[in-house]
């Protein structure tokens, strides 16, 4: 991986976060998420910064053999993409980044078979054909160009088997589309199906009107997913629910979810979005907290009676933290992840189709100057208001495309939650050790 | 906190296990191989040599077998594994047809039940020696002239043009079977010049010598490992006494362990030494030699003390400036260089004067890759566009001391020229503390590359400082009178046409990598060919500084009058 800049931690940025859960004392070491289990006296002489201990934290601090320095910019192999094949979306939810796939115009027409091959041509050139590679498909609404996703897949699934590559795939729907050969497809190769499903029939047909308007989105979504959800074969799929600030009763949700036949449910709270769409005000961050901790309070009992967890954003943190996950970004956007829009340029984000500073390149190469400034500004170390913060190397700064919108009750928000987290990870890892040694909790994506 | 109170944390998580079982990465540069370091790099030879031992390449020059090159009266080598995994991956791939692999397979199920497999026919292409089919009993015939047989079955191996074709027929001595494989002669490197990933880690030096047997003792090559020497200064006493014996260097197996008296000098004559079995029965005091004196205690590497510099202009200024001292460096070794004489040289003198020259100019030649690395480097900041190259002498270089400097000064190789060279050259001064501080820079805000190209610098500095003190103790056996064109040798009197020819090269060399460096690379390669050209050879640099040596002068290169190439002056 090419180290192309670095940015040092400020002088003054926390080492480390000090909590106490059900089974005693901890500490954890922001830089490379190290958690130990204190002794009570260390404890205490931590909490009075004594300089033993503080020389002790900051040893520990320290990169270990094998791990990235955290200061530095660095520049992956594209490994993961994401294919913006369609440019519209049969339903109309008030709070859509892509603007049902147009992007205000940026996106006018869905992308070709020749722009998708050749996306897809570009990453297995420069792909390190040693980790897994994934191709996405975004929109829009996807399936509105079935036909380029079925042929993109195949196209992928062999090109990438000819060359040795471990080809994956992703798909983010609204799933009122799918039809049966398009099941037989997620079925048949190893796709992770992303479902956009916010809750029970009236709050999903409130929030998830067809384009017209009207109702009965929950209905064909459950309809149409109904075979997927009940024989998934090499697919993976789980729900997305978008929280707006009219209703926080997660449980409800999360039952209603369920209920349709979905293994797992992740919960996004709307950031970012037009004014009448319920993003969430500063007021309501601690109100979403308590809902989030209630439900991940649900699964942890599950969990202590040696259930799954079926919270996604609850499992992932438990898995992140089990493995000391800890990044200067938040996602790989820019890094090892590009979204081809459909007239064959790459963005940093399939969020930002048509904004100028995350567009990096095209099918035909990476502006590595470009590339390098994006990830020089996003870098954590860059971002003034991550620099007193413990959770700096958990959370990164959070979604670029929503940093705007970060205020302190938001970044509340993570802090509260990982706090949690911290806690309900102790003393899972201390009740039931071997939660966290399953192998879906070594490998595979963070 | 008591001191006393051990303490004990427990790792909750993945991250905090991996730190416990890491130890504390350094936090300054430390001695060591340096990062440009390759296999190529390394003492290795086609015997039990140092660091790798080259025969064990050729192990694995058969696609997917590894074999053990020893001749007996029927055969070549014996077969002892084969990479069934690296065969069944090339059938999947379709590059190998189903009947080769079946004869793999039939070869591995034997070496498993302890059926021995032997090479007894070799046919391929031997480098000049060309095609060829050898069997074993053809190495003791009389073979002279084009086409002649390799003298025996490793160096027939050895010879085979990599990625040709070559077949074997393999027996399996009993009961008896005959295969005939044909692959393409294996490559031992890959495309980053690395070994290729067949070989398995401490494969190449499995066979080497071992250090603590009294090998030591009779081995006569006199090229044993740094650490392990013939001779080297005493191990060092805190403090340090006032004796200028304590850098004197002793016999490294010497029988008297002791210390006190100070060890004899090492002599040429055969000293008192450990024998054989006092080696076996004592080899822990045979001390490790580390930076040329034996060591009683851990290794202590110098801290590494490079102050990083405040903004990328200061860097930038800095790096401007130590591409101006690289010219500089070079001015002064290349009027050293061609002071020497070329000819009329006494008895006794031709040998070391002539290594002198040709270190002198290995150096030089070095300076001028300093030069484009620090331009590179420069270039890939990109603080203009387009590039201006730093090709400006400085007028005068760093002294040892923090914050001194001395006037850039072409001058004879006499002794006290040769002693301000090494002075120029020593590790963590002068030179080398200037590019200290670049390198702490990179550190903190540079690339793995800027870095690293830095490193490369600083490490070939320190080989200059060492090879400096090798051209001072071969000149120093001799009078300067003897080897010098003249102890205070001149520069040509302006309009001497030798001159001239000299510096219109030199301008011209300038000129080219003016625009090499701009463009970079790939657009800029042919003037750097140019500039390559325009060097070395009789019509480059090197034949006009020849030509003004041969007529009595000193080698001098004078300020060009063009802003691009006008004098620096230090920061």
């Amino acid at each position: 991986m090419l180290t192309i800049g670095k940015l040092p931690a400020a002088p003054t940025a926390p080492l480390f976060k000090r909590f106490a859960s059900a089974i005693g004392e901890h500490l954890l070491i922001a830089p490379h998420s190290r958690l130990f289990d204190l002794p009570p006296d260390f404890a205490a002489a931590l909490d009075r910064q004594e300089e033993e201990p503080l020389q002790l934290v900051a040893a520990l601090a320290q990169a270990a053999s094998g791990e990235e320095a955290l200061e530095k910019v660095v520049a992956p192999n594209p490994q993961s993409l994401s294919l913006n094949v369609s440019s519209s979306c049969n339903l109309a939810c008030a709070y859509c980044y892509a603007g049902q796939g147009a992007f205000k115009g940026a996106q006018p027409s869905p992308m070709s078979w020749e722009v998708a091959r050749a996306a897809i041509d570009r990453l297995f050139a420069t792909a390190d054909a040693q980790a897994p590679l994934t191709v996405g498909f975004l929109g829009g609404e996807p399936f509105v160009n079935r036909a380029l996703i079925h042929r993109a897949t195949h196209y992928a699934a062999e090109a990438g088997a000819a060359r040795g590559l471990d080809v994956r795939f992703a798909v983010t729907t609204n799933g009122t589309l799918l039809n049966k050969n398009d099941i037989e497809l997620l079925r048949a190769y190893r796709f992770a199906v992303t479902v956009s499903v916010d809750g029970g029939v009236e709050l999903h047909d409130a929030q998830r009107p067809l384009a017209g308007g009207q109702a009965g989105s929950f209905a064909r979504l459950c309809a149409a997913l109904g075979p997927l959800l009940a024989d998934p074969g090499l697919a993976l799929v789980a729900a997305r629910a978008t929280v707006n600030r009219r209703d926080f009763n997660l449980r409800q949700r999360f039952a209603a979810i369920l209920a349709a036949g979905f293994p797992e449910v992740g919960f996004a709270p709307l950031r970012a979005a037009g004014p009448d769409a319920g993003a969430l005000h500063d007021e309501d961050w601690p109100r979403y907290l308590a809902a989030l901790t209630e439900l991940a309070e649900d699964e942890r009992a599950r969990a202590l009676q040696g259930a799954n967890i079926r919270l996604t954003n609850f499992a992932v943190a438990l898995k992140q933290l089990y493995r000391g996950a800890s990044s200067p970004y938040p996602c790989g956007a820019g890094g090892g992840y590009f979204s081809v829009a459909a007239n064959g340029d790459w963005y940093a984000c399939h969020r930002a189709i048509g904004a100028p500073a995350y567009r990096l390149g095209d099918n035909h190469g990476l502006d590595e100057m470009r590339r390098r400034d994006f990830l020089t500004s996003r870098h954590v170390h860059a971002q003034t208001a991550c620099q007193t913060c413990w959770a700096r190397y958990l959370c990164s700064g959070g979604c670029h495309q929503e940093a705007t919108q970060r205020t302190e009750s938001a970044c509340g928000f993570v802090r509260g939650w990982l706090e949690f987290c911290l806690r309900a990870y102790c003393e899972l890892s201390a009740h039931r050790p071997e939660f966290f040694s399953a192998d879906q909790y070594l490998g595979g994506q963070q | 906190m008591s001191q006393q109170d051990p303490i004990k944390l427990i790792p909750r998580n993945a991250a905090a296990l991996r730190r416990g079982q890491s130890q504390v990465s350094a936090a300054r540069l430390v001695t060591g191989n340096s990062a440009a370091t390759r296999l190529e790099s390394g003492v290795g030879n086609c015997f039990p040599g140092l660091e790798c031992d080259l025969r064990n390449l050729e192990r694995r020059f058969f696609p997917f077998l590894e074999v053990d090159i020893v001749e007996t009266t029927v055969s070549l080598a014996n077969i002892v594994a084969v990479d069934m995994p690296g065969v069944q991956s090339a059938v999947a791939a379709g590059q190998m047809t189903a009947a080769l692999s079946a004869i793999y397979q039939l070869i591995n199920n034997d070496l498993a039940q302890n059926r021995r497999w032997v090479i007894e026919q070799l046919t391929g292409t031997f480098g000049p020696l060309g095609n060829q089919s050898l069997r074993v009993t053809d190495f003791g015939l009389p073979s002279i002239g084009d086409g002649r047989r390799p003298p025996d079955a490793w160096t027939a191996i050895r010879m085979l043009t990599e990625g040709t074709p070559v077949t074997i027929i393999a027996r399996r001595v009993s009961p008896t079977v005959r295969r005939t494989l044909t692959g393409a002669r294996a490559r031992y490197l890959d495309d980053n010049g690395a070994l290729a990933k067949m070989f398995s880690p401490g494969e190449l030096t499995q066979s080497l010598c071992s250090p603590w047997t009294h090998d030591f003792r009779d081995c006569g090559c006199y090229y044993w490992a740094t650490n392990h020497p013939d001779i080297a200064k005493p191990p060092l006493p805190s403090p340090p006494p006032d004796d200028p014996d304590i850098n004197v260097e002793v016999s490294w197996l010497r029988a008297n362990r002791s210390l006190t008296p100070l060890p004899a000098p090492a002599t040429p004559r055969e000293s008192a030494e450990l024998r054989h079995y006092e080696i076996n029965a004592q080899w822990q005091a045979l001390n490790f030699v580390l930076e040329g004196r034996e060591s009683l205690a851990p290794y202590q590497p110098g801290i590494f003390s490079g102050e990083p510099f405040a903004t990328p202009a200061e860097l930038e200024t800095h790096l401007r400036y130590a591409a101006g001292v690289e010219l500089a460096v070079l001015h002064e070794y290349l009027a050293a260089l061609y002071s020497l004489k070329l000819t009329g040289l006494p008895a006794g003198s031709a040998e070391d004067v002539m290594a002198a020259q040709a270190e002198l100019l290995r150096i030089s030649i070095g300076e001028m890759r300093h030069l484009r690395i620090v331009n590179d480097v420069l270039a890939s900041m990109r603080i203009t566009t387009p590039f201006v190259p730093a090709l400006r002498v400085a007028a005068s270089v760093p002294g040892v001391q923090p914050g001194a400097f001395r006037q850039t000064q072409p001058r004879p190789a006499r002794p006290d020229v040769i002693e301000e060279f090494i002075a120029l050259e020593q590790p963590s001064l002068s030179v080398d503390g200037l590019y200290a501080k670049i390198l702490a820079t990179l550190e903190q805000s540079g690339t793995d590359e800027q870095e690293q190209t830095i490193r490369s610098i600083m490490s070939e500095g320190e080989e200059h400082f060492e090879t400096f003190k090798f051209i001072q103790e071969w000149l120093g056996a001799h009078n300067p009178n003897d080897y010098l064109l003249a102890p205070n040798l001149a520069p040509p009197p302006a309009g001497n046409a030798l001159h001239q020819t000299l510096q219109q090269r030199y301008r011209a060399l300038l000129q080219q990598l003016f625009d090499g460096y701009q463009q970079g690379l790939p657009a800029g390669a042919a003037n750097i060919n140019a500039a390559r050209n325009l060097m070395l050879g009789a019509n480059g640099i090197q034949g006009a500084a020849e030509a003004v040596a041969r007529a009595g002068f000193l080698v001098v290169f004078d300020t060009v009058n063009d802003p691009r190439f006008a004098p620096i002056d230090h920061p």
